[in-house]
């Protein structure tokens, strides 16, 4: 017996390379499209940390303060309305005045004292009607330095540079001006500097007339065409601006749109306004008075890189607070403002505790309401129903509302809630509601799943021993399908807590600067809550929210976290095959 | 407050003592006559329990949901009551005022007018259609109309003012008069301010919230609003500890031997639960009746013209401010909001759709069950991730990036709201949605089918392609009708990256607008409850139910049929 | 050269049909499933051209065998096999020999029909797809109906080719899928108790089927029917808790059983 030839070892085998190919690269496409997920959660993670550096600390001004009679009790009777009546920003500003006698002027003071906000004048007057006795005495007082201020010294929105000075200078006053003259060409350096940014800054405004140009070329319309060629004008005349600070003949002009030169010596600083091309000498005028005209070679070279039109923090700002960093009294701590306040317009003032307040009274409304009617209908429809199309139509309903978009309940909230029922707009109370509707379908499919998982035999036994239904289902399957419960409710929860768009449409997304109170009274107060509190900063115009809105959502999904972890440990803890 | 929580107190202990007076004398019944109890006696002191506690709970809860609005219907009524001589006054010189009167008369002739003009230009558009020539001079002349409407309105409302100013000065200042006159001025408030001075008046009565104000006209209000919380907050609690002693006495009166207290708790049990599952069709219910009732009402001021809401390219409702103007209803076209939803949604679908169902290929036919267990997890947080949290990445991070690219690539006209980073992170959000959803039905598929293509020597990539998709293709199919639908109804991403314009384009890298982020435009914000524009967000509102509505039920009967097929 | 060592070599005897040539030799195989052993050390030598049949009380490891042969274990995570399976005297254990290939050579037909959700001719045609068997169309065609009549299918079906496969009987459906596996012309042939699912009418059509198919195959078959395995085979091996107990010629093992095992459960003491 002989075999027939096979043939299909070698047909198939010459195909198999192309054939694993294939397979690899589909395979690839699977763990492109993981990594690619993960890479996603990573990156979000990642930015959203990285934003939110910023925000954990703060430089704080802590100044020594007398609480002077006349000012804290207007009407002298030291009765708690007239403590209240007090001036207590006065104080404050007297005491930073006392730090720094040279802010005289009316710019200067203006200057000094926007630092910091008055309103942190309230947390003074609050602690001097708690106790009156601080009155006469002299006390320490720390508050938050403004947030443009705060992300100048942190560096975020400014570059700065201070290098220690080469060479002596001399100094020769007429007024306020100054002329400074070096013993050898000591702002060299400077120049060089400034002339590199000028040029970088003309090719790129020639650059830009060019692509105006190009533009006015492809206009389709003719005020397309003028927009295009006006833009070129401006362009060019950037670019002739900066030409002369290239120049090496003409003395160097600095200004708005320029780098800001400063000179720190003899105890005071010197702003300049121009610079001789060869580095030599330079003008400028006195912003922190000198104790002496003597010449000096211990001098510093402060320059402020980017130009005065492009940031928040004006020169002389800028010169109170890295004096006053310099005196100690402005340090950088940790923001506890930012978890103990409420709201603010004021970024360096603001915190979550309002929101977190809210969201707490929030979800409390929403367990108590979704989780017993969840349960209870799953219950019902699981236990008791009989299957009939009234049941039937029951859960495609609830399949269905599970899927309805959040925004919806939002509206039926508002309309029902708000507009029929007459209940307080932006309150923890409505809020609750209108989640709990939304948490419902969630919290009734997973209770059914977990009591269907009990498997039959157990109401069978119940029922065999003389229970009646109520007794067998509340005594021997509730207890059993409680983990499942719990955990499908915790998930809803958490959902319920990161959702934000249906508490807009109940007016959740009032600017609210009380945290409510935690209790009955606080669920019909006005309130936000965490994710509320996360969009509003996002569309605030500052930059120091930015940061603040990153540092709320990870207070927020540590939240999240906490709540699901709590869920995936109950799973894990009461998991039960059958 | 402080006293509803203590008649819940002891409403709570009267209850436990009703479950004990039930218990006990149950107990006693049963050891002094013949025969055993029909059922246990905790069953009885069940009953009691819930007769003491049930009435009284219910009628504290309906003083908690509406105690507020009885007190300031009753107080402002006394304030109303109060006023009611400056009223008389008041509208005594209005009477006799000319310009009022003139003002009032004229205010009336131009709404006749108006009224002709539109009949007018109904039968213009109804024989020539909407962009008929003629209508434009018609147009021109409501303008006008209206615009001296707004003139004879105002003369009207400062005359009114004028007088109550008269009226008020000629009102002493005693304490009486503040009452009045705090009546009086909460009748002239426009409706919406009313909720502020209600509030206010509360805030200073209670002192449980800061009031926004202090006048004496509103401490005087304050003052009406005291006595009458007291006496409705103490008769509430007298009347709950009533109803709880009767019911209790009455409870326990029926306890005897032969009482079958455990089918009656047990009732009560189950009607309990089916009250529960009515909820959710309630819900449904509001969601529908709401949602019509409010749309039909903004379809009414535009006059029904239903199809240029549906159709109509033209979406500016800030402009559209007064009902009954000509053309009016053309800035309700809702077109463009459409198309930005469906532009927005497809650039997440494409995102999502390969992504997630390559994830769920590869977990459920590559990865070992140790990848499995701590990848699953890792989309999971995906998916828990708030969406105002993927709102705030697509604005800060993804929306910069991009517009920088497009302007490197030579685009100028690039935008930081774009379409695209809305639907790019959308799609980043839905992922997990997909890929959980697809993983299920792909595990659906059964064993043997893989085992079938193995046997014939396929490569796990030919088995899943030719075998295991095809046989999910209508689970999947129903997993992805399931995404569209989110992405159609998500709402903060859109509101935070995708923009407000109303742009109708297909160009990803322009600012579009959808239906969620108009509805939460119109909605936020101060409005005015009943105008249009507020109005329109609920037709919105009802647009987007009906769209997710259809899509989840071919979706869920999809998946169904599929289950069914291999269950 | 090794094959025709193994040709002179291998060979099995049958008394009623003489010497056959070994298609399959398996020796010392041991199967794990986790840590659970359910092969232990199996040897046995399978001919070419003749209808092989295992029996055995259920979970014995029948198809765990059976599925040795063309490693389907491998797509099992938790399954590990060692020793040693030679086909035509290849090892196909080895980590070199491509599972793809060997089950273009090694067909298997399951326990319930498992028809791809596809038409018929698709089902059919499946297998010469993937492996490029057909150059043309025509050539797809002609396998194709070759393959059904060889399954005794084609009446039944020529007109409706384009329907989906599970839109046939239980009976057609498993036809279906015999035709399907011999599309590709395998080598061997394994079933893992094709007719369990069927009535008998159509189980005497399958049997008919497999008693025509041992011309050309090597057809090793699963069955709980003792009179099956005495009708369609023409060897038999008997599998008890993981052991073979006991191989050799039908008639032999069903007359005359040397093992006690055997006996007992061919007369129906335990199963
Ligand atoms: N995928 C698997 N994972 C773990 N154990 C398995 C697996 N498949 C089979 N087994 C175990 O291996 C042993 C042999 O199973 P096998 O399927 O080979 O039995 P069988 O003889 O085919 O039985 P039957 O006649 O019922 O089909 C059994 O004890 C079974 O429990
Ligand atoms: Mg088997």
């Amino acid at each position: 017996m002989t075999d027939a030839p096979r043939p299909i070892a070698d047909a198939v085998r010459q195909r198999l390379a192309r054939r694993h190919r294939a397979e690899g690269r589909f395979r690839m496409f699977g763990v492109g499209a993981i990594v690619l997920a993960i890479a996603f959660l990573a990156v979000l993670i990642g930015s959203i940390i990285a934003q939110s550096t910023g925000a954990f600390t703060t430089y704080t001004l802590t100044l020594p303060i007398t609480i002077e009679r006349e000012v804290a009790d207007p009407r002298g009777d030291m009765s708690e309305a007239s403590l209240r009546r007090g001036s207590y920003n006065q104080l404050i500003q007297r005491a930073l005045q006392a730090e720094l006698p040279a802010a005289s002027s009316r710019t200067e003071l203006r200057d000094l004292f926007s630092l910091y906000s008055g309103l942190n004048a309230a947390p003074v007057m609050r602690r001097v009607v708690a106790d009156p006795s601080l009155i006469g005495q002299e006390i320490s007082v720390s508050m938050p330095v403004n947030h443009e201020i705060d992300l100048y010294l942190k560096g975020i929105t400014v570059r700065e540079d201070r290098q220690p000075g080469e060479g002596a200078i001399t100094m020769d006053a007429d007024g306020d001006e100054v002329r400074l003259t070096g013993e050898m060409p000591v702002f060299a350096r400077f120049v060089s500097r400034i002339r590199a940014q000028a040029e970088d800054e003309r090719q790129e405004a020639l650059s830009r007339a060019a692509r105006a140009q190009a533009q006015a070329g492809m206009a389709e319309s003719r005020d397309a065409r003028e927009a295009a060629l006006a833009a070129e004008r401006r362009a060019f005349a950037d670019a002739e601006r900066f030409e002369t600070i290239i120049d090496p003949e003409t003395s160097i002009l600095l200004g708005a749109r320029t780098a800001s030169l400063l000179i720190g010596v003899n105890g005071g600083v010197i702003s300049v306004s121009a610079v001789s091309p060869d580095g030599r000498t330079a003008q400028g005028s006195v912003l922190l008075p000198l104790e002496s005209d003597a010449a000096s070679s211990d001098w510093t070279e402060w320059v402020i890189e980017t130009p005065p039109a492009a940031r928040r923090v004006g020169d002389l700002q800028a010169i109170y607070a890295r004096t006053l960093e310099e005196r100690g009294l402005i340090d950088q701590r940790f923001n506890t403002r930012l978890f103990l306040n409420a709201d603010s317009r004021e970024p360096e003032l603001a915190g979550v505790m309002g929101a977190f307040i809210g969201s707490i009274l929030t979800m409390l409304v929403t367990m108590l309401l979704a989780v017993p009617i969840g349960v209870g209908t799953a219950i019902y429809l699981e236990e008791f129903a009989p299957k009939t199309r009234l049941t039937g139509f029951i859960e495609v309903n609830i399949n269905n509302l599970a899927a309805v978009p959040s925004i919806v309940f939002g509206l039926l909230g508002l309309a029902v809630f708000i507009n029929a029922f007459g209940l307080p707009r932006s309150a923890p109370l409505v809020g609750g509601m209108v989640l709990a509707l939304m948490t419902l379908p969630t919290v009734i499919i997973s209770s059914r799943a977990a009591l269907r998982a009990v498997p039959p035999s157990i109401r069978e036994a119940a029922l065999g021993v003389g229970a009646s239904k109520t007794q067998a289902v509340f005594q021997h399957v509730l207890p059993l399908a409680m983990p499942g419960i719990l955990t499908g409710s915790i998930i809803g929860l958490a959902q319920a807590l990161g959702e934000t768009a249906p508490l807009l449409m109940i007016g959740m997304v009032a600017f609210v600067a009380d945290a409510p109170s935690l209790g009955l009274a606080g669920l019909t107060q006005p309130s936000t809550v965490m994710p509320v509190q996360v969009f509003l900063w996002s569309g605030a115009s500052e930059r120091a929210f930015e940061m603040r809105t990153a540092a709320a959502i990870l207070v927020l999904l540590t939240l999240m976290i906490l709540f699901n972890a709590v869920a995936i440990y109950l799973r894990r803890r009461f998991e039960r095959r059958w | 407050m402080q006293l509803s929580l203590f008649t819940a107190l002891a409403l709570l202990v009267l209850t436990a003592t009703g479950f004990l007076a039930g218990r006990t004398r149950a107990l006693a019944i049963g050891a002094r006559e013949e025969g055993r109890l029909h059922s246990l006696p905790n069953y009885h002191g069940y009953f009691v329990a819930l007769w003491t506690g049930l009435p009284a709970f219910a009628l504290l809860a309906l003083y908690a949901v509406t105690g507020t609005m009885v007190v300031n219907t009753l107080a402002l009524g006394e304030l109303s009551r109060a006023s009611e001589p400056l009223q008389q006054r008041y509208e005594a010189i209005l009477a006799t005022d000319e310009d009022h009167r003139a003002a009032t008369a004229s205010v009336e002739r131009l709404e006749a007018e108006i009224r002709m003009l539109r009949a007018e230009a109904d039968a213009i558009i109804a024989s020539e259609g909407p962009h008929s020539e003629a209508l434009a001079p018609l147009r021109a002349r409501q303008e006008e109309r209206l615009f001296d409407q707004d003139d004879a309105r105002f003369v009207i409302t400062s005359r009114e003012a004028a007088i109550a100013g008269i009226v008020l000065e000629a009102a002493d200042a005693d304490v009486a008069d503040a009452r009045a006159r705090a009546g009086f001025e909460y009748r002239r408030l426009p409706p919406e301010q009313r909720e502020l001075f209600v509030a206010d008046a509360r805030a200073l009565a209670f002192a449980d919230t800061l009031a926004s104000r202090d006048t004496p006209e509103l401490r005087a209000a304050a003052e009406a609003f005291v006595p009458r919380q007291q006496a409705l907050a103490w008769g509430v609690s007298l009347a709950a500890l009533a109803l709880a002693a009767g019911g209790l006495a009455f409870g326990r009166s029926r306890v005897t031997r032969q009482f079958r207290a455990r089918n009656r708790v047990e009732w009560m049990v189950s009607a309990a639960l089916m009250l529960a599952s009515a909820i959710a069709i309630l819900t449904t219910l509001g969601i529908v009746l709401s949602l019509l009732f409010e749309s039909l009402r903004f379809f009414a001021s535009i006059d029904w013209r239903v199809q240029d809401f549906l159709f109509g390219t033209q979406w500016s409702p800030q402009t559209a401010i007064r009902p009954g103007q000509i053309g009016q209803s053309g800035s309700f076209g809702a077109v463009p909001l459409f198309a930005g939803t469906g532009l927005i949604m497809l650039i997440a679908m494409l995102v999502a759709a390969p992504v997630g169902l390559f994830a769920a290929i590869y977990l459920s036919e590559y990865a070992d069950s140790r990848f499995r267990a701590w990848a699953k997890p890792v989309l999971e947080i995906l998916a828990g991730v708030p969406t105002v949290v993927y709102g705030f990445f697509a604005l800060l991070t993804v929306g910069p990036l991009l517009r920088d690219f497009a302007l490197f690539l030579g685009y100028e006209d690039a935008v930081t709201q774009s379409a695209l980073a809305a639907g790019l992170v959308m799609g980043v959000m839905i992922i997990p949605f997909v890929s959980s959803l697809s993983d299920d039905v792909i595990n659906a598929v059964p064993q043997s089918l893989r085992d079938g293509a193995y046997a014939m020597g396929a490569t796990k990539s030919e088995t899943i392609r030719h075998v295991v998709f095809p046989a999910a293709l209508p689970g999947i199919v129903g997993a992805l009708l399931l995404a569209i639908s989110r992405a159609i109804g998500e709402t903060m991403i859109v509101v935070m990256a995708a923009g407000q314009a109303a742009n109708l384009t297909a160009n990803p890298l322009e600012s579009v607008t959808t239906i969620t982020v108009q509805i939460v435009m119109l909605l936020t914000g101060d409005q005015e409850f009943n105008s249009p524009k507020t109005l329109s967000a609920f037709a919105l509102g009802l647009v987007l139910f009906v769209l997710t509505l259809i899509l989840n039920i071919i979706a869920l009967r999809v998946v169904q049929r599929y289950r069914e097929k291999y269950d | 050269m090794a094959e025709d060592a193994n040709v002179k070599a291998g060979t099995v005897y049958h008394p009623a049909e003489g010497n056959r040539k070994v298609k399959v030799a398996a020796s010392g195989v041991d199967v794990f499933y986790a840590d659970k052993q359910a092969l232990h050390d199996v040897s046995v030598e399978i001919g070419d051209r003749a209808v092989t049949a295992f029996i055995g009380p259920s979970g014995c490891g029948k198809s765990t065998f059976l599925r040795c042969i063309n490693r389907m274990n491998d797509t099992i995570d938790t399954a590990r096999v060692s020793g040693s399976i030679r086909i035509d005297g290849e090892e196909i254990n080895d980590r070199s020999v491509d599972p793809v290939l060997l089950r273009a050579r090694v067909g298997m037909v399951f326990q319930k029909p498992n028809p791809f959700p596809k038409s018929i001719f698709d089902n059919v045609a499946y297998g010469p797809r993937i492996h490029g068997l057909a150059v043309s169309k025509d050539e797809l065609d002609s396998i194709v109906e070759t393959s059904l009549k060889k399954a005794g299918l084609w009446d039944e079906v020529a007109d409706r080719l384009d329907q989906p496969g599970n839109s046939l009987s239980g009976g057609q459906q498993q036809r279906l899928v015999i035709a399907r596996a011999i599309a590709v012309n395998p080598e061997v042939i394994l079933m893992d108790e094709p007719c369990s699912a069927l009535d008998p009418i159509a189980t005497a059509r399958i049997e008919e089927l497999i008693d025509e198919l041992r011309e050309n195959y090597c057809l090793i078959i699963v069955t709980h029917s003792m009179a099956q395995a005495a009708r369609v085979s023409q060897m038999t091996a008997f599998f008890h808790l993981g052991h073979l107990v006991e191989f050799g010629p039908t008639e032999e093992i069903f007359t005359n059983p040397r093992d006690r095992r055997t006996q007992d459960y061919i007369t129906g003491r335990f199963g």
